[in-house]
């Protein structure tokens, strides 16, 4: 009785050990979609930012370029972040 | 709490049938009942991960901003270059009649040109190309301006400037001299709103 009570409350504390990875390794797994979804929204303000630039350089309202590029250069330095440090935390 | 080595073992396993079914770590197996249905041999793209996906985007985004400092650098620059013109003589534009126009090439024979004579008897000259999509323009002599047929675009036959409809910028301006009463283009200028 003592031993089934024993083995049994051993297989809780694996079944809480395996949760407890599966939980962790599903984390990771939404930091690496939002990661992924963030650097795919960042891609098309980029483009749109790209096409902006086109459009206000053939329309030669060079005022608007710099502004562009700065915004273009910023949301390049937030994937850059995103690449370097936003990543899931090894236990 | 302490595991015995078997019960460690039993929770390796778990865990690697876990990373086998994983499409982070194995495309094929994870993807082995679509490929049942759907069969195609692409290798390279099945093995892509997240991991790599994700990189692919950064390395998106540094060409996006280089594209887009490239692109403004490089129009930036091309808008301080000064081109030198040579004077040309606009053939048939002496005997132009007043509410009249004329199509002519200037500087070069694929830059096409229109030459206004207005009912005052002055004359303006500007490129022909719509700035929208750069469909010729033609002078509507009742109405007074210049008028784009492919997306309703008109343009001020004095100026150039954009009156109404999608161009977004005037038309280039032909500068044009009177020589002992012959007309001359001196110069073609490429303009924005507001210059």
């Amino acid at each position: 009785m003592v031993r089934s009570l024993q083995q049994e409350g051993r297989s809780v504390e694996m079944e809480v050990s395996v949760r407890s990875e599966k939980q962790q390794s599903r984390g990771r797994t939404a930091i690496w979609q939002s990661r992924l979804a963030l650097l795919v929204m960042i891609n098309l303000a980029q483009l749109w930012i790209l096409s902006a630039a086109v459009d206000a350089a053939l329309a030669h309202e060079y005022k608007q370029l710099a502004p562009l590029v700065v915004a273009s250069g910023i949301c390049w330095l937030i994937a850059l972040s995103i690449i370097l440090w936003w990543k899931p935390v090894v236990r | 709490m302490s595991f015995s080595s078997s019960d460690n073992q039993t929770v390796a396993n778990i865990l690697s049938e876990e990373r086998e079914s994983s499409d982070e770590s194995n495309v094929r197996v994870a993807s082995a009942s679509y490929q049942a249905e759907f069969p195609y041999e692409r290798d390279g793209e099945a093995q892509v991960t997240r991991r790599e996906f994700c990189n692919f985007l950064f390395l998106t985004s540094s060409a996006l901003f280089v594209g887009a400092g490239g692109f403004a650098a490089k129009a930036a620059y091309d808008s301080q270059q000064k081109t030198e013109f040579a004077a040309a003589r606009i053939d048939g534009a002496k005997g132009l009649a007043p509410g009249s126009s004329l199509n002519f090439s200037y500087p070069a024979e694929e830059d096409t040109a229109i030459l206004i004579r207005s009912s005052d008897g002055s004359y303006s000259a500007f490129g022909q190309k719509c700035t929208h999509l750069s469909c010729p323009v033609h002078y509507a002599k009742a109405h007074g301006r210049l008028e784009c047929p492919c997306h309703e675009g008109g343009f001020d036959a004095k100026t150039g400037e954009v009156l109404y409809g999608p161009p977004p910028r005037p038309l280039d301006k032909i500068t044009i001299e009177v020589r002992n009463g012959e007309i001359f283009a001196t110069g073609r200028e490429v303009r924005g709103n507001g210059s």
